[in-house]
């Protein structure tokens, strides 16, 4: 499998060699970007990132625990105060939000780091630092007998440079 | 509010030159700005140390005035924290897009004020060490805390609040500290490909990246007007004249985040003079900010107004006399230093040129950082000094002691901040160049 990078200067150029090199049945694309563009991630298709789930179990568990721990605290140590239940729902609702959102917040970045970090830390052969600059990067994954397909694509969506990384 | 509608004038390249300029090695004067910070930092904890060998007779705390300066620098400090998380999670949620500019700086300021903040009650607490009876942890007392009572809730706010304020301060530097890592030659580069995490700006990562700060700025929304109500509510739920009262967490979290964009502003003029930052931290942003401390100033103002009202409107002797006490007691200075600072000092910002002044706006927000510490002084102050019973009416001075912490604080603050400006890009480079592609983009360039 070899790999083709494109180099170009703009976004909206980038979106365009996105659409070309999918038309032209190129699956394996991965784009390096100074920032995030709506566009690029419109154009690749990938869905909605499995953060949000986490997100999601974070905050869940966060509430849980939140109310579990204070009914099971109220309950462990009984104290009479006016003939009044031992757990009080409406005050253990402030404890409840704040650990709703506490682990919310560090499922989110866990799920971040495994995601985004550890999950893509290989195969960045193709990354060079201008990536963080002022450069798009669009590398396209291929066989030997397609890789003059995707330069020649590459250089048609307005690549300022087009060379093969690896192959 | 004031649309941004230049594209900033460089290339995104320019964009990173300029803001990572501001990480090249110190100048004498930065040197010494540090140097003065830390040595008043250290005479601050020599303070702190003596007040903790010698318990809490050095301070002015006595009966029936229990709370003094440090509650007041806590809450202070606590509503400096909530600017950053305005500007980053509120304002990005309504797609301000003038944030991006002065995010990075105010995220700063949240973490440190918070760090800050969370230091105070234990300082109030005179036996420091021994913090962590308010934590839940199983012991062989079989004791838990009351989850009832708002100094609980307190500990679980601020430090959810810490805890996720640096979460989403650091996850909006990471890719910041791959283009430093990128361009940076000297031994710091180690330091950003740390931090960097193997952050390579691919499409997989943005995609994660992204979602991240959308449901870190859906969680910090709600978290940042909760925490600032349960401060509220350390006052609020007692029954001390002036504090019981409901109008107590609306009022706060105005006032927090009013305090707060003063501070930013207070902080990052002389960081945008000194730093050569005029094409990134422009006129219209004051003027955006401006007509924020205008809208908070007039809900600040108007329950200043509304708490005299219901005093009258109640009938309520003790609650009318500790609001006479206020205006015309003792502390009658600090109730018109708080009112001249908070009310009557934002009113020129009603003119665009005042709000567009930089100077204007400086002097205005240091105003507003001295009218905000005075009224968390008054609260506390006038209530607890004049209860119900005359017999058990009091006086209350703040101690040497006391008054060099509150300054230790201040330079704790600058010191962690001019530390931040070397370390970090203090305006979010990625966001800057997201603006300046957007910007781009509409007027039609390809």
């Amino acid at each position: 499998m070899a790999k083709v990078l494109g180099i170009l200067k703009s976004p909206e150029d980038t979106v365009s060699a996105i659409h070309s090199l999918k038309g032209a049945g190129f699956a394996e694309l991965e784009v390096y970007s100074p920032v995030p563009y709506h566009g690029i991630e419109e154009a690749l298709d990938r869905g909605p990132s499995p953060v949000r789930l986490f997100t999601l179990i974070g905050c869940l568990t966060g509430v849980t625990f939140g109310y579990f721990m204070q009914i099971w605290v109220a309950y462990d140590w009984p104290l009479v105060i006016g003939g009044k239940p031992f757990a009080s729902i409406p005050a253990y609702t402030i404890i409840g939000f704040e650990l709703n959102i506490l682990l919310g917040g560090l499922f989110t970045v866990l799920s971040l780091m495994f995601f985004g970090m550890w999950k893509s830390r290989k195969g960045h052969d193709a990354y060079q630092p201008g990536f963080s600059g002022d450069l798009f990067g669009c590398v396209v994954s291929c066989h030997g007998d397609q890789i003059a397909r995707a330069q020649d694509l590459l250089k048609r969506s307005g690549c300022t440079e087009v060379r093969v990384v690896e192959s | 509010m004031a649309a941004i509608t230049e594209p900033i004038p460089q290339s995104p390249d320019q964009i990173n030159e300029d803001i990572l300029r501001v990480l090249e090695p110190p100048t004498p004067l930065y040197v010494l700005g540090v140097l003065f910070c830390a040595t008043v930092v250290g005479i601050g904890l020599v303070a702190f140390l003596y007040q903790t060998y010698w318990g809490m007779g050095p301070t002015g705390l006595t009966h029936p005035v229990m709370w003094g300066v440090y509650i007041t620098t806590f809450v202070f400090w606590v509503g400096i924290a909530h600017a950053g998380t305005l500007i980053s999670a509120i304002l990005f949620l309504f797609r301000a897009k003038w944030r991006n500019a002065v995010n990075r700086g105010a995220e700063a300021m949240t973490v440190f004020a918070v760090l800050i903040a969370a230091m105070f009650p234990l300082i109030h607490i005179g036996r420091v060490y021994k913090f962590y009876f308010m934590v839940p942890y199983p012991n062989q007392r079989g004791l838990w805390p009351n989850f009832k009572s708002p100094l609980v809730w307190d500990l679980f706010a601020i430090n959810t609040y810490m805890i996720t304020s640096i979460m989403f301060f650091f996850v909006g530097l990471v890719p910041d500290f791959a283009a430093a890592r990128d361009r940076v030659r000297d031994w710091r580069r180690h330091l950003y490909r740390v931090l960097a995490l193997g952050w390579r700006g691919s499409s997989e990562q943005w995609r994660h990246w992204s979602r991240t700060v959308l449901h870190l700025s859906g969680l910090s929304t709600p978290l940042v007007l909760s925490v600032h109500s349960v401060v509220s509510w350390d006052f609020a739920t007692s029954l001390v004249p002036g504090w019981h009262t409901t109008i107590f967490a609306p009022y706060f979290v105005a006032g927090a985040i009013f305090s707060g964009i003063a501070m930013v502003i207070t902080v990052l003029v002389p960081v945008r003079k000194a730093f050569g930052l005029e094409a990134y931290l422009r006129k219209e942003h004051f003027d955006n900010m401006g007509k924020l401390i205008l809208l908070t100033s007039s809900i600040v103002g108007y329950s200043y107004g509304m708490e005299y009202f219901m005093a009258w409107y109640s009938a309520n002797p003790y609650e009318q006399m500790s609001f006479w006490f206020r205006g015309f007691g003792y502390h009658w200075t600090s109730s018109w230093i708080m009112i001249g600072c908070n009310v009557l000092s934002p009113l020129p910002l009603w003119f665009r040129w005042c709000r567009t002044n930089v100077a204007w706006m400086w002097v205005t927000s240091i105003f507003i950082n001295i009218g905000m510490w005075f009224e968390r002084y008054v609260i506390i102050m006038t209530g607890l000094s004049h209860e119900y019973d005359p017999a058990a009416w009091g006086y209350y001075v703040p101690s040497v002691v006391e008054l060099t912490v509150l300054v230790a604080s201040f330079a704790l603050f600058l010191t962690m901040f001019l530390v931040f400006l070397r370390l970090a890009p203090v305006i979010a480079l990625q966001e800057v160049k997201e603006l300046w592609y957007e910007s781009r983009s509409h007027k039609g360039h390809h």
